[in-house]
């Protein structure tokens, strides 16, 4: 029963100096806890037992303060620490994090870097000099701190920095290598997942994008990311009611975001329930007004709406945006065309011409409309270009082409040898009434009376619905073709990158 | 339904939290039996100070709790037997862990109880206090203490005494004792009353206890001789002869630890995993000094559970990962909320070990690796957890609240934790209905007129729009002829003129309003 003499003895001495570090457990314990306010009170009293001198209750208080947005008092009070403690590393890191989250990077630097002499095989002083670095635009001394950081320790965290150097200079390759290692070392993280998927996507590598995402979807059903990549894919490959699945998740986490209704309005579109996409995409528009690809995919339904008043308006909205794409101005023309200002259609195709250097349905539907105001020699000219185009992308890729713009184009070229618009007017009805939307099975009925003129209106309408092709990989989706068709000529390549784009921004 | 057949009149709250309409507390509700709920029990605690062991020997289980006290003011010891408070002793500090260990292989067996509060361990047997082991005094820094006696020869002015115990501070490893830091802080005119106060005083350096575990002696039975491992504020872990009370093993670490998890024996083989206040883990093996390993969580961790041979750590980003004990990483799980604080859950007649997490949002979710077996939902969130034999009830879970609540319950007999169990498959989300915007007949009827009159449509809103600019553009004119246009004050500031044009509700420029407002303030260039 040595108890109660020793305990005694204890508090009396315990009275004149107490034990510093008394209650830094208690500190520490309601901190991780997030019981900020508990840690504030225990805090106050063991700083004003010892006088001040408890470091740990210092740091823990800047750690608070950095935490409630007082960078610059949390900054004064980690310096406290460093003055106190002068051989601890620690300090000098928290120091130089208050000045790198105050904007003050050089600074940081500096203080990173005399801690960095102290404790020479921390990964994060190096991640953080890293990171400084990037906010200071010096990309090679970043990426060196970074690499020492993965070789002192790996963590996803600095992967991620990297990938974002490679990105930032615009260098997908080797962003995807890092991507690619960082996935390799932390397999369930869903956001090097979803980023790598992204990126994949972006490179048109649809295989191992979709992997991607769909991994970072089984760890995590509803990361938003992931969520609106994997659904555009869906899109693409026509599964518009699995993608409108999943996009429920998101609409319920993020109901304010306008990629995602942007997508569940083509969903929609591609599934042909035209008011509704017209409803979402609005709705989109509305989120987004400076958003050109939504007023595209405005654009686009209204024309196949057979509304092409208000087409017109949300296309040359879509071209202040965005004036250096050719397909807007092709669309615009096929408004036009509809619109019967055959003249400013005309400029509308010169311009899509002059921007597009690659794609054979703006030749293909110039020289229909040439075609129909009899100007023969204009549509051959059109007409050989885009042969030219096609045989040029022929070489270059092993894309299949539309069969209906093959089709089309067929005809036209019979129609431009031949000379007689009657030979080619018989086959269309038959392509056409099979799988058009309201648009073109309107414009087959009309062609009953067999004449020059009927025959015009018919090319036309099918003119204005090519112009829907591209665009329907531009948007986001396409109509009733089978997924294992790879059928836009070019677009495809081009539209996928908006789509990742589109979620890159998010970010 | 295990609402209803709840045995205390006091979990009136604890029911109304069960018959919460999802699906994953239904299945919690059928798992467990809600024995007792007392919201103002007046215990604030963590999980780290609740033991359950047969104090007495009689084969009644008590519930041992360091309690904190409301606002960590009046440290008590309570030992709990069923749902009333048995004793309540008042506690000298505040107790950083409690364990319940045996000491010596003698018959009757009753386990001692260890307190860990400050710099001491306070073992009591049958309720009575036993012992008290303190940790011996930290070597003070030689210079310092060369300073010291210097000063009581009075060989030594305040004034330099000052200037060289900076010197040390700057430089010297060892850190500086609280009288010379004390010291330091004092004004001119105040140094040379308390150079002679305390002058003929020894320097003193002490530490504290911040964490405390068990460790089997040499044998692996659950009713074996038990060490006491201790967690040290100067960063080192004590290994304690439980008879003796003398430091068997020291083992130092990088940082402060902050949570202990110890297997296997000590005088054969064992394994020690250390979370610290850096955010690492350190794992120790008997006859290392140093870690063998370190895991760097990048987050500090809140809890560390092991689970047969997996480290389960609960981390400040809400997740929760699993680490081999050499370090390497298994998996990851999110968490719906941040994590306050996590448990073992040993269920013995099944062979089941699984985590249990108590989460701010007023879950407790149980896992086994990472599925999830079961989600218990309880009125306020819960601050510390622990699971066990209690009374003559093998499988009792006993969980306090952030509000000082207590709750118990039992896991039924009849209850398997199955995969699956908590949630899974799509999320809920999924089966909800898109909101996607109505259109209104109007818009169908001006949709149908627009395909009827397209074109004449597009014109007359050209023209208009023409016309529009036109009628601008000779306002502005004659503003201009007239004199009677704007002049920005500052040439850095130029005004613009802005003609907008309002489309009305159909957008199709059917009727029109004109719009002209100036633009001033825009910066130039």
């Amino acid at each position: 029963m040595i108890w109660d003499t020793r305990n005694s003895t204890y508090t009396f001495t315990a009275q004149e100096f107490p034990i510093l570090e008394k209650q830094n457990w208690l500190i520490h314990l309601h901190y991780i806890r997030k019981d900020y306010e508990a840690c504030k009170a225990v805090i106050k009293e063991q700083l004003q037992e010892t006088q001040g001198l408890c470091e740990y209750a210092i740091y823990v208080q800047a750690l608070i303060f950095r935490l409630e947005g007082n960078i610059q008092e949390s900054l004064e009070l980690f310096q406290t620490c460093a003055v106190l403690s002068p051989q601890c590393a620690d300090n000098l890191k928290q120091v130089a994090r208050s000045l790198f989250l105050l904007g003050k990077h050089k600074a940081a630097i500096e203080v990173y870097n005399e801690a960095a002499k102290l404790n020479q095989t921390d990964w994060e002083i190096c991640h953080n000099l890293g990171v400084c670095y990037i906010y200071l635009k010096q990309f090679k001394k970043a990426q060196e701190q970074l690499h020492n950081a993965l070789h002192l320790n790996r963590h996803d965290l600095t992967y991620i920095m990297l990938g974002k150097i490679h990105l930032l200079e615009g260098d997908l390759d080797k962003a995807i290598e890092i991507y690619k290692k960082a996935v390799e070392f932390s397999p369930e993280n869903t956001e090097l997942l979803t980023t790598l998927g992204l990126l994949y996507l972006q490179l048109g590598i649809y295989q191992k994008a979709f992997e991607h995402l769909g991994n970072a979807l089984t760890y995590d059903p509803t990361n938003y990311k992931a969520i609106l990549a994997a659904g555009s894919m869906m899109q693409t490959h026509g599964d518009f009611d699995v993608a409108l699945t999943k996009y429920r998740v998101v609409a319920c986490a993020v109901p304010e975001s306008p990629p995602l209704w942007n997508n569940i309005g083509m969903c929609f579109f591609g599934k042909k329930k035209y008011v509704a996409a017209i409803s979402c995409l609005k709705r989109a528009n509305y989120l987004a007004p400076f958003d050109w690809k939504i007023l595209y995919n405005l654009g686009l339904v209204h024309l196949t709406m057979q509304q092409y008043a208000s087409a017109f308006h949300f296309l040359s909205a879509a071209i202040n945006f965005q004036p250096k794409m050719g397909e807007l101005y092709m669309l615009l023309a096929v408004a036009l065309t509809n619109l019967e200002d055959p003249e400013n259609a005309k400029r509308a195709y010169a311009e899509a011409i002059r921007l597009d250097k690659c794609n054979p349905l703006v030749n293909l539907n110039y020289a229909v409309l040439l075609y129909n105001q009899g100007e023969k020699q204009g549509a051959l000219a059109q007409y050989q270009e885009m042969e030219k185009k096609v045989h040029l992308l022929q070489d270059s890729s092993s894309l299949e082409f539309d069969a209906e713009m093959v089709d089309m184009a067929q005809k036209l070229g019979a129609a431009l040898q031949v000379g007689e618009a009657l030979v080619w007017t018989k086959p269309v009805k038959d392509t056409k009434s099979k799988h058009r939307t309201t648009s073109t099975s309107k414009a087959a009925s009309l062609q009953q009376p067999l004449g020059s003129n009927q025959a015009l209106g018919q090319a036309m309408s099918s003119a204005a619905a090519y112009g829907k092709l591209p665009s329907g990989a531009g948007g986001t989706s396409h109509l009733t073709k089978p997924p294992s068709l790879p059928l836009e000529p070019q677009p495809t390549v081009e539209a996928h990158p908006n789509e990742a784009s589109a979620q890159i921004r998010e970010k | 339904m295990a609402a209803a057949s709840s045995s205390d009149s006091d979990c009136g709250r604890a029911e109304s939290a069960q018959l919460f309409p999802s699906s994953p507390s239904n299945e919690a509700s059928s798992k467990w039996l809600d024995a007792h709920y007392d919201p103002v029990a007046n215990i604030h605690t963590f999980s780290s100070c609740l033991a359950l062991a047969d104090l007495h020997g009689d084969g009644e289980y008590k519930l041992v709790v360091g309690d904190l006290g409301p606002g960590g003011q009046h440290p008590r010891l309570k030992v709990l037997k069923g749902p009333t408070v048995l004793t309540e002793s008042p506690l000298p500090a505040l107790p950083a862990a409690a364990a319940t260990f045996l000491m010596e292989q003698h018959e009757p067996r009753t386990p001692a109880l260890a307190l860990a509060s400050g710099p001491c361990v306070y073992v009591y047997k049958n309720l009575r206090p036993y012992f008290k082991f303190s940790l011996p005094q930290l070597p003070p820094n030689p210079l310092e203490q060369d300073l010291w006696n210097q000063a009581k020869e009075d060989r030594i002015d305040p004034l330099t005494l000052k200037e060289m115990l900076e010197g040390i501070r700057e430089k010297a490893e060892v850190p500086l004792s609280v009288q010379s830091l004390r010291f330091l802080q004092l004004e001119l005119r105040e140094m040379e009353a308390f150079v002679s106060q305390h002058k003929s005083k020894s320097i003193k350096r002490q530490t504290v206890i911040t964490t405390m575990t068990t460790l089997k002696k040499n044998l692996a039975d659950e009713d074996a001789v038990s060490c006491l491992v201790l967690g040290t504020e100067n960063k080192e872990l004590l290994v304690l002869d439980p008879e003796a009370f003398i430091i068997l093993a020291k083992m130092s670490l990088p940082s402060v630890p902050v949570f202990l998890d110890v297997s296997g024996q000590f005088d054969v083989e064992f394994r020690l995993a250390a979370a610290c206040r850096n955010g690492n883990i350190y794992i120790l093996r008997r006859d290392s000094k140093r870690p063998k390993y370190c895991i760097e969580l990048s987050a500090q961790p809140v809890g560390l559970v092991r689970v047969h041979k997996v480290l389960v750590v609960g981390s400040t980003q809400d997740s929760l990962h699993g680490f081999t004990h050499k370090g390497k990483k298994l998996w990851t799980v999110q968490m719906p909320a941040a994590i306050l604080t996590m448990n073992l859950l040993e269920q013995h007649s099944r062979g089941l070990q699984a985590v249990m997490a108590g989460l701010a949002n007023g879950e407790v979710r149980i896992y086994r690796d990472k599925t999830l077996l079961n989600v218990i939902r309880t009125p306020d969130a819960v601050t510390s957890l622990c699971f066990g034999r209690y009374g003559r009830e093998d499988n009792t879970l006993i969980m306090t609240t952030r509000g000082g609540g207590l709750i118990i319950k039992i896991l039924k007999r009849t209850a398997v934790f199955v995969e699956g169990g908590g949630e899974a498959g799509p999320p809920p989300a999924q089966a909800l209905k898109l909101n996607v915007p109505r259109k209104t007949r109007l818009y169908v009827d001006q949709t149908l007129r627009e395909r009827e009159a397209g074109t004449a449509m597009h014109r007359t809103f050209q023209t208009d729009l023409y016309l529009l600019r036109l009628r601008t553009a000779r306002a502005y004119v004659q503003a201009l002829e007239s004199s009677l246009n704007p002049v920005s004050v500052t040439a850095r500031e130029p005004l613009k003129l802005h003609a907008v044009d309002w489309r009305d509700s159909d957008g199709y420029g059917t009727r029109k309003k004109t719009v002209c407002f100036s633009n001033c303030g825009q910066p130039g260039g």
